[in-house]
Parts: C-alpha cells; structure tokens; sequence
C-alpha cells in the first residue's frame, strides 16, 4: 500500500504556494511554478499532497503515453497510425498524477530508449518510455531543482518548450507528446538555479517560515494527529479534498469563459514595463494566471484583483536584480500601476 | 534473547554519552522518528554507541561506506538476470536489502551531497524512486538511519543537517575520573569480551524492553497545548528555520514520556527533546548579533568563549539563578505562568546555545598542528588526477567517442542479449548502447577569502571591500560556478562566516554583520583554515580551491604562549600542505611604514602576493581573478 501524504487541505498557511499550484492546475499552459524557500516548509510535503486533488481528464485507453483524444495533431506514434487506420480510439478516465523526477536519474531513463536494433530489421520503432512519457499530461515534480545534472534539466526544457520528447538515434527519431506541469522545489541556500530554466517556469513562489506560535502550534499538532492515524485523519479530511478537487474541475471548464477587458490588458503591461521587465512571457503568464483566478473564483471576469493575487507570483523572478540588492517584490509599486489605469 | 554477540560493544557499557544514548532509544520508539545524527570529535565513542544500538534494538545494523554509488546505494540493474530474462531487471540496492533494519553512516559530512540528500529523503519517506540506466522503479523500505561526523572536518549544510531528526552531540569527558572510566570499561572488554557482554547483558535486555514497552504505550501518550505551545515558542527562539524542529520536538518528547513510562509529557521531556531537535537547527545567520564589547578593548585573555560550567541539566537548576519568588512553582505538571515560562525559555535557548559553544571550540591544539604535515605530496596527486577528469556518470554519445563507458555500455545492451544473435561473442554490442563517460573536469573552484578582522587600522573599509569583492565575484562567476566562502580572525579565534557558496542571496544575509576588533590571532587562523580546507578538498575532489589571505602579516597572539607570534606564523605556514588549495596574499597594510610580514608570509605559503594601496571591491575582485588567471 502506498504511503498516505498529508492532506493537500490540512496544510496551514502557505496560501501562495498553494495558490501557484491551483492556478496551474486550471491552466496548465501557465508553465509551471518554482517553489523556493527556507527548508521544512512543507514544500515537498504540499506539492506530492497534489495527488489527492488533480482533476480527472480524458486519454486514449491503452496509450503509453497518454495522448490527448481531443488533440489529434499532439498524439504519439502510435496513436496516430491507429487514427491513420482509421481506428476508433477508445478513451478514459484518469485522474492526473504527481511524476517525480529523482535527482539520480539518468538520460535514457529521462527520455526514454529506442532499440534501433529492432527498427532496422522490423521496420517497426520499438520505444522504451521514460520519465518524459509518464509525466505527458500529468504534473512533473523536481525536487531539489537546483541540484539536477545540466544535461538533464536541458531535456526538461527542450520538452517543456515544444511540449514534445524528441529522440534521435544514429538517425532514427522518435518522439512524443510530453507536456506536463514542471514544478520545483529547491532551497536557495544549495545554489541558484540557470536562469534560463528561472524562466521557463510561469510562477515563483519564495516561502517563509510562519514565526507565528497560534499557526506554528496548529502545524505540529495536525501533523501530530496526522502520523498517529494517517487513515482517519485522511479520512476526516476527504469531504474538504473532494470539494477542492471538484472546485478546480469546476473551473477547468470555466476557464474558456473568462473574459479579460481592455483595461486588465492595459494594466498588466503598465505593470511589466514599470517593473522593467524584457519579453512578453510575463504579460502573457500574468494574463493567464489572472483568468486561471477567476475561473477558481467561480468569476468569468478577470478583475484587478486578480492581478494583485497573481502579480508577485508571476513577477517576482523576472525582476532583474542588482548586487547588494534583495529581491523584495514591490507591493506599493503594483499598487501605484493598478491605480493609474 | 539471542546468544551473546562479541562484535558489539554492550550499549549500556558505552560511558558518557547519554544523550546520543537518549537520542538513539528515541529514534527506536517512535515510528516518525527516522534519522539520527551523532556529533562528536575523533574517540569520542560515537561509532561504539552507533553499533551497539544493534544490541538493544534486535535489529541489524547496516553500514553504509561513505562513497558507496548511487547504484549500490539505491539500485541498478542486474546484469545477469538482465541478459538471462532478455528484460531489465533490478538489482536491489542496500536501502531495500535493509528494509525493517537500521543503517549506518560514519563520517555522513563526507558523502557526497546528492547521494546523501537522497538517502535521507528515502528514508524519511520510506520509499525509494529509481529511474536510471534502464531501470525503473519505485519500492518501499522501512529503515531508520544512524550517521555520526567529526564536527571538526566539513559540516554538512542546514539543509541536509535539518533532514536529521535528532542531532546528539557527545562532548569530551569533564574530568579525570570519567576518563579513568572509559578507560577501564575498555580494557575489561578487551581483556575478556565474554564475561564483559554477560555482565552488562542484563542492563541491555532491560533497555530493550522498556523500549518495547515504551512502543505499547507510545500512543497512549498525550501532550497538553501549554506545552505545545512552550516547544514552538523554543523553536522561534532559537530561529529554527522550518517546521521539521517543533514536529520531532514533539514527537521526540512524547517517547520521551513512553520510555519513563509515562502516559503524559511533562517539561522535563520538552527540555530534553530540545536539546536533540533544536541544537542544530538553530539559525546563526538571523540572530540578532551578540553583544560586542567596545573596539579598543584588547582583552584576549578571558574571552566570554569559555562556556560557563555546565551544570547537569537534570537538576532543577533554574534555582541557581532565579530570583526567589518564582520558587513556588517549579512544580511540572504546573501551568506554567508567563513569567516562569519566559523563564524557562530563556534557560533552554541558553542551553542550547551553551552546548553549541561546547562542540564548536572544542580544542586540542596538539593534535590539530600535527595534521598539518601528513598531507604532503598529495598535492600533485590530485592535480594530475584533475587534468583528465573523474568519470562521473555515463551518458548517451551524441557524435563519435572514444572515451567509452564500459559498465554503461553493457548495461544497456543487456536487455537485449536474447534476440540478439551472438556469432560467438558473449555479449552483442550495437552501435546504440554505446555509452561514453561524462569526466568531471570541475570548470568551478573554491575561492576562501580569509580575513583579518582584528582592530587594525581600516579595518571597516578592509571588510567592506571584501563583503562586495565576494558579492560582485559571486554575481559574475555563477555561470562557472565558483563557489566563495569567507572566514575572518579576530580576537583569539577564527570563524567561517560564509562556507563556500554559489548563491548570492544566501551570502548576502551572512555578511551582513560582520563584527571587527580585537587582536590579530593569525596562527590560529592558519590552523583553522588548514583544517577546514583539508576536509573541504577531501569532499570535494578535484575541485582546485584558494584561499586569499588579506592581513597586514603582523601577528600578535602566539599560540603557545610565550612564543614568537610572528616567527610561529611562518613555521606554520611553511608546513601547510593542504591538497588542492593555492594560496594569495593581499598585503593590507597601509600607511607608509611598509612591513616585510606579509610577503614573507606569501613566500612561506608558496603563494601569489600582492599589495593593494587603496583597497575597494573592484580593484580586490581584480586581483583575485586575475591570480587565478580566470
């Protein structure tokens, strides 16, 4: 039996990390969220509770990898030539899984392996799935980000930025959807990470420990109550865990409604140019994670607050920093700009 | 009870070292306790107690080598079945062999991080995750892990140390009776180890099952909210970063009462608990800075660093100190009114605090200048040894390659042993399972910027420039990785302010205080450096580090007293060979009288000198650069 993890719900506190991990599961294009922070902050513990509430969605029966029945043009070999056949693909339900990525694992476990062997003589690619595959559709978690091999996190980036896994073997290719939710966690004190990976991911969140002894006496004693019954305690929490995961399925399927006027437009890219930030993925994270907070919101209108929820998340990264300088998200700035429109 | 075992010394014969004993009884109780380190100096009976917990616990413990691989470690595949089976099959590592047992880790600092970052994860989580080298797989395992270090080699960072449950450290013995002690309790093992086991055979048994008993009444136990919330209090006391300190406090506390027998915690448990969960989580960096005593005092004799005499924590020792009209209510099963409890806390921070001390300036100068010599000719060695590179992992070639790996290679292709045809060879190669070597040719160094911090004439600027020498070197050489640490010498110690680090953030809050003053101790410094950098390049291998040494060269606190300060620096110096390390000498002394010291200093070091007439950042950060030509 699988090790119970502590109940997404029950965690207390940490309301932007949580928030960081609802809204990209609502939209999964949001690309993602850097967790950083002190240790014991129950990093890892919220991001594997994750699990308890990922929302059902719909995949090819007996695929692999996974495929996407609604996205004919993003499907793995396989599934293509059986579309190609015109073979009906029977689908399913599943519910999205937390894939995590140890820091030991190797390349060929990461991208999977082609027997080329098998190619030559069959005619017929003979593909051993790796990490890649499992995580296509589901939420890839790193723990200890920083400390991954470089030539590992560079197959995490190419995948997640084509959201496809190319394999290229003495010139057979092979490839196949893999596009996931990167999230990952590491503590600044072990080193930074590229900031060609800080980029790719959508949101960041730096996590604090709670100084407060009324929220610090809560944490132990959940926890407490927790490893002396992980089954009753779980169980007592299963009504809040399925409203939390019907709450984000609810606005999955919102999201397409949400609507963000002239004005929120206008004001997210004040707030870009303002905090002086380069390229547009910003603006178009901020926009997507504004709609993602609505449609939690039950909303399908994005407001001005869901920039204030959404904008140090999206931000907070991307600020160029100077030596000497801390990197403080400046909430009197954001204020200013939402003002001005 | 089993047949007497000989290998083990008894756990109860181990002397002196209750609270590892404490710690290790704990970690047997409670199932959410699941890792326990033991700190302690060379001899210190650390190892012993370690092993003997194998008496006590009907458990075996397994030792895990400090450079065991990832493979062993965790799992690989398993050639044989692999090409027999004609699929990969996994070859169970140490962690699974030893599921439902305990495992052990000396010298645990010495490990190279990742592994051991992902050790204590699978064991805090019980579960391991494989995916590596054609094998995939994930498998539970219920072990507890035991490590012991020397604090005086590389600490481990707070990140990893903060994975440790429990933290015990044995301090030496206080006198010399408990060192006759030791002694004889040796020599009757050795002499006849079977009269010696039989005799504390009957202490073991009943440690064993009062633990067994403690486990029945483990979940009996109940903790009341005042004391809950004493122990988080402690925990924001002592700056503990996290939740991990006030969780296994309480846990730890809650055995505690189990092994007393006890269906309730009491104080008593929380303080005990406190000094195995909090010591070494306590965060240094965000403290408020202790008092300094004004700059011009020139007292290096009686430094506060000596700790105050340690009274036995088991007594009621608040009597010593408390006024007396809080002595009516020392009663434990109190409610402990604010003032009492403010009280309380205060002791227990200072305890802490004390104990740190203790284990931080535990201090036989004769045995740490002897080190200095051993490490001759090593030096080479690992340069050579750098030149081509250590063979780190395999990796899939992406274009032609000579430098092949072969265990790689046959690992990959095992798998397809069956429906390959052999003509004869034993195993089929295809071109596909070519692994090549990834060699790891560390393009980053370690940079130790060691200072003089006394009350010389600009000291202040001095650290300044240092403080933004390291920030801007850090800010430019991240992408190569360069990590920089600091240590600065004062009054008569040295200390690492910041250990070697690539994050500038981090850097940045240690450096912010900096406390100058005081005497110029630097054949202390050498010695500490000396030690420090051993252990750093030994877990570091391969890795080329500096030290930049900034000081005017004019020592003035001898070692031995007595003796020449100056003429000890350079003997000192002369005799330093520590593998892997270059120095630099940055002459800091201004003003026109020019002295010799800090050249002959570099000479004696074998190292590059420089003078640097206006000292800033920039022009420091220049200098540095270009000595190690980067």
């Amino acid at each position: 039996m699988d090790k119970l993890i502590f109940p997404f719900v029950s965690i207390v506190g940490q309301d932007d990390m949580k928030k960081a991990l609802l809204l990209n599961m609502v939209d999964p294009s949001i690309g993602g969220a850097l967790i950083k922070g002190e240790k014991g902050t129950a990093k890892s513990t919220t991001v594997r509770s994750l699990s308890q509430i990922l929302p059902y969605r719909t995949v090819v029966d007996g695929c692999v990898f996974n495929c996407d029945p609604s996205k004919p043009e993003n499907m793995c070999p396989y599934c293509s030539e059986r579309l190609s056949k015109g073979e009906e693909l029977k689908s399913r339900q599943v519910q999205m899984r937390v894939v995590e990525l140890p820091l030991s694992a190797t390349e060929d476990r990461v991208a999977g392996t082609l027997d080329i062997e098998h190619v030559l003589k069959t005619g017929e690619k003979k593909f051993e799935p790796g990490v890649l595959a499992q995580a296509n559709g589901n939420l890839l978690y790193v723990d200890e980000v920083n400390l991954l091999d470089d030539h590992i996190v560079d197959l995490l980036l190419d995948s997640a930025a084509m959201g496809v896994n190319y394999i290229e073997r003495e010139g057979v290719s092979f490839s196949h959807p893999s596009r996931f939710i990167l999230v990952g966690t590491m503590n600044p004190e072990e080193g930074e990470l590229r900031p060609q990976l800080l980029d790719r991911f959508g949101l960041s969140v730096d996590v604090k420990g709670d100084k407060d002894t009324e929220l610090r006496m809560e944490v132990v004693k959940r926890r407490i109550a927790f490893d002396t019954d992980p089954a009753g305690y779980t169980k007592k929490c299963q009504a809040e865990t399925d409203a939390m995961r019907q709450k984000i399925t609810d606005a999955r399927e919102n999201l397409p409604k949400v609507e963000a006027g002239d004005g929120i437009i206008k004001a997210i890219v004040t707030i870009t140019t303002n905090f002086e930030i380069d390229g547009h993925r910003a603006d178009i994270t901020m926009l997507k994670a504004a709609k993602a907070n609505a449609a939690l919101d039950g909303r399908i209108e994005v407001t001005k607050d869901d920039i204030r929820a959404v904008a140090s998340l999206v931000l907070s990264h991307r600020m160029r920093r100077r030596p000497f300088e801390e990197a403080a998200f400046d909430t009197e700035e954001l204020e200013k700009c939402l003002q001005s429109i | 009870m089993s047949s007497v075992d000989l290998r083990y010394f008894p756990f109860s014969a181990v002397y002196g070292v209750d609270d590892a004993k404490r710690a290790l009884q704990c970690l047997l109780v409670s199932p959410s306790l699941r890792t326990v380190l033991i700190r302690g100096g060379q001899g210190s009976g650390k190892t012993l107690i370690a092993r003997s917990i194998t008496k006590i616990s009907g458990k075996k413990v397994i030792n895990i080598p400090v450079n065991v691989s990832e493979e062993q470690l965790f799992g690989g595949m398993d050639l044989d079945e692999t090409i027999k089976q004609g699929k990969p099959v996994v070859q169970p590592g140490l962690l699974s062999k030893a599921d439902g047992q305990l495992v052990y880790v000396d010298d645990v600092n010495l490990m190279d991080q990742k592994i051991l970052m992902t050790l204590l994860n699978s064991v805090i989580d019980g579960r391991v995750v494989l995916e590596r080298e054609g094998v995939s797989a994930e498998y539970t395992t219920d072990v507890k892990l035991i490590a012991t270090m020397n604090p005086k080699d590389t600490d481990i960072s707070p990140h990893v140390l903060d994975r440790f449950d429990l933290c015990a450290y044995i301090t030496p013995p206080e006198n010399d009776e408990e060192k006759a002690e030791v002694l004889r309790r040796n020599m009757d093992f050795q002499k006849d180890p079977y009269a010696f086991s039989i005799h504390y055979m009957e202490d073991d048994e009943e440690v064993r099952s009062n633990i067994e008993r403690a486990k029945t009444l483990l979940p009996l136990v109940t903790v009341t909210d005042d004391l809950i919330e004493v122990s988080v209090e402690l925990a924001v006391k002592v700056m503990a970063d996290g939740m991990r300190g006030d969780i296994t406090l309480i846990n730890t506390a809650v055995s505690m009462a189990a092994l007393n027998g006890r269906d309730e915690v009491m104080k008593k448990d929380i303080e005990e608990a406190a000094m195995l969960c909090l010591a070494h989580r306590r965060n240094y960096a965000q403290e408020p800075p202790p008092e300094q005593p004004p700059e011009n005092q020139n007292d290096t004799e009686d430094q506060p660093d000596e700790p105050p005499p340690q009274d036995d924590r088991n007594d009621d020792e608040r009597s010593d100190e408390e006024p007396p009209e809080d002595q009516d209510d020392t009663d434990d099963q109190q409610e402990p009114p604010d003032n009492d409890f403010q009280q309380l806390l205060d002791e227990m921070v200072f305890e802490i605090g004390e104990q740190f001390r203790v284990v931080d300036y535990l201090s036989d100068r004769h045995r740490r200048i002897s080190k200095t010599s051993a490490k001759k000719g090593r030096r080479m060695m690992v340069e050579s040894s750098d030149a081509t590179g250590r063979y780190a992992r395999p990796r899939i070639p992406s274009e032609k390659t000579s430098d092949i790996a072969f265990d790689a290679t046959v690992r990959a292709a095992a798998p397809y042993q069956r429906s390959r045809e052999h003509s004869g060879l034993a195993i089929n190669i295809q071109k596909q399972d070519v692994r090549e070597k990834v060699r790891e040719m560390r393009a980053g160094c370690t940079i130790l910027f060691l200072v003089d911090a006394s009350g010389s004439l600009g000291v202040r600027k001095r650290m300044t420039a240092v403080k933004g020498a390291v920030l801007s070197m850090l800010k430019d050489s991240y992408v190569k990785r360069d990590r920089i640490g600091m240590m600065a010498f004062r009054r008569d110690s040295a200390e690492l302010v910041l250990p070697p680090t690539r994050s500038v953030e981090y850097s940045y809050r240690k450096l912010e205080e900096m406390p100058t003053g005081g005497k110029t101790p630097l054949a202390e410094a050498l010695v500490t450096v000396n030690e420090y950098m051993t252990a750093y390049s030994r877990s570091h291998e391969g890795e080329m580090c500096y030290i930049v040494l900034i000081t005017d060269g004019r020592a003035n606190v001898p070692l031995k007293e007595g003796a020449n300060a100056n003429e000890e620096v350079i003997s000192l110096a002369e005799r330093m060979a520590i593998p892997q390390v270059k120095w630099i000498v940055i002459d800091a002394s201004a003003g026109f009288i020019r002295f010799d010291n800090a050249n002959r200093l570099a000479e004696a070091l074998e190292g590059t000198y420089f003078r640097l007439e206006d000292l800033n950042a920039d022009r420091l950060a220049e200098s540095v650069r270009a000595a190690i030509n980067r």
